[in-house]
């Protein structure tokens, strides 16, 4: 009988290969590069000193909360990006038969979606991987932000990345293309919204409240992070987050295989 | 032990029913012939036997586990009907990824692919793109993943299909190779000269039921062709 780590290895392999030959591939690391060069264009007005209302005032103060909210929207966004990459990553392969091909060999039904997921989030984590530590870099150039938030940030971005995508994916095999990646920006945009909501102490009603604090924390686990340059302390416990971050992390892909394994193909 | 087997197997897709009370066991060694006019249940009972999708009542059985299990597939060929190779990937690079699937050890994937290669008439577009064949040449390289690792039991979903006629000799040569070898082969097809010259037993297949089966021999009539006794089968007012 075939190793199935090796056969994970292979099939992850091709995935990657399919993720990079999509053409929105190319599209996220053009929008990768673009979104880079902005960055450094919005903190390059770092340095100096303005006068507000008579007042001298260092620019890093003014533009430092800048990098902040800069850093975590593009966290945001490598999230919802992984997770529209997946979306159909796995439904496309049943679409175009080579999956069938591959599963038709002695290859469990787990191992072929986790593969066709890590093959999508190796792109899109890529992808947001290279426009998180360029941003990093900028504002530790330029504004002394340390490096360990970032670092701390980003890895709260990976793990709801595998959510989101895991997620996404097991959405795609029930719903039509568009009505999955809808979902994911809405899911993204709704949670996130909602974190970020909470942080600043708001009441929030029954069920907001509860799409808090049990959806994946994505918006409370790259907020957290980041917060530590304001030096501000958070409502929200960072080692709860993280580990509820690592449980839907492990929830999402498991779902995912349960759902692709009673999908009739 | 059968090959493959099918015990009282139904399936429905929403309302309509693809098989029903299907039974039929291809013995090991054996070359069956799967008959049946559009939407008689043969590519239903195939997706079944690859355990793509699970009957609603009664078992199937692959090398005698349920064929979800990924060891009952071990040692399968399979040729789809519609056969879809990923454009971008190299025949060679595409042979690899299946050999590693089915398990060949790293020294005997090598020899293993260019057997095939050679087998199937591909040695000079190993390198080529799949995107880039004809739809002879894609159905010869489908025919070379369904050969790699010489399997015990090969399904074959119309294979014939795109094929030239020099194409069509060659495979019903690859199958009766494979059948000297002890492989048990289930071909479905349309092509009922093919079925002749390449089976010895035969099922029919009619709105999702067992029409007839048995020796070739034995389902024709006295001066009956394949064809004769498929329509006498399939739409007996036709018969008289």
């Amino acid at each position: 009988m075939p190793s199935a780590p090796a056969q994970f290895l292979a099939l992850t392999g091709e995935a990657l290969g399919d993720a990079v030959r999509r053409r929105v591939a190319a599209a996220l690391a053009i929008l990768a590069l673009l979104s880079l060069a902005a960055v450094d264009s919005c903190t390059a007005c770092a340095a100096g000193t303005f006068t507000v209302n008579g007042i001298p005032v260092d620019g890093s103060r003014i533009f430092g909360w800048t990098g902040i909210a800069l850093y975590a929207l593009l966290a945001l966004w490598t999230v919802a990006i992984s997770g529209a990459l997946a979306s159909d990553h796995l439904q496309q392969s049943l679409d175009d038969g080579t999956a069938q091909l591959a599963l038709a060999r002695p290859v469990g039904r787990g191992v072929f979606a986790l593969a066709r997921l890590t093959g999508a989030l190796a792109v899109s984590l890529g992808t947001g991987g290279v426009l998180l530590a360029g941003t990093a870099l900028f504002l530790h150039a330029r504004y002394g932000f340390g490096l360990g938030p970032a670092a701390a940030a980003a890895a709260g971005a990976a793990l709801g990345a595998i959510v989101v995508s895991s997620l996404a994916m097991t959405a795609s095999l029930f719903l039509p293309r568009l009505a999955t990646l809808a979902a994911v920006f809405l899911a993204v945009a709704l949670i996130a919204g909602v974190n970020g909501v909470a942080l600043t102490g708001t009441d929030l009603s029954a069920g907001w409240s509860a799409l808090d604090r049990f959806a994946p924390p994505l918006g409370t686990g790259v907020a957290l992070a980041v917060a530590e340059w304001s030096g501000r302390a958070l409502p929200a416990s960072p080692p709860l987050v993280a580990a509820r971050l690592a449980l839907w992390a492990l929830l999402g892909p498991a779902l995912l295989c349960f759902c692709f394994r009673r999908r009739e193909i | 032990m059968a090959a493959l087997e099918w015990i009282a197997v139904s399936k429905r897709f929403r309302d309509r029913p693809a098989l029903q009370g299907f039974s039929f066991a291809l013995p090991e060694g054996a070359s069956v012939g799967l008959l049946g006019p559009n939407g008689a249940g043969k590519t239903t009972a195939l997706r079944l036997a690859l355990g793509f999708c699970r009957p609603d009542a009664g078992v199937v059985r692959l090398r005698g586990a349920p064929p979800e299990d990924p060891a009952a597939r071990l040692g399968v060929g399979y040729l789809p009907e519609r056969l879809a190779l990923p454009p971008r990937a190299g025949v060679r690079a595409l042979l690899r990824l299946h050999a590693r699937l089915a398990g060949l050890d790293g020294d005997r994937t090598r020899e293993e692919i260019d057997a095939v290669l050679a087998l199937t008439g591909l040695e000079a577009r190993a390198g080529d793109r799949c995107g880039s064949l004809s739809k002879g040449l894609a159905q010869r390289v489908g025919f070379a993943l369904a050969l790699l690792g010489e399997p015990r039991v090969l399904i074959l979903d119309e294979p014939t299909s795109g094929l030239d006629p020099l194409g069509v000799r060659d495979a019903r040569d690859w199958i009766q190779a494979a059948r000297r070898r002890g492989c048990s082969v289930l071909v479905s097809s349309h092509v009922l000269s093919e079925i002749e010259r390449t089976c010895d037993h035969v099922v029919v297949l009619h709105a999702g039921q067992v029409a007839a089966s048995g020796r070739l021999e034995a389902l024709l009539g006295p001066g009956e062709s394949l064809e004769d006794a498929f329509v006498r089968l399939v739409r007996p007012g036709a018969a008289a």
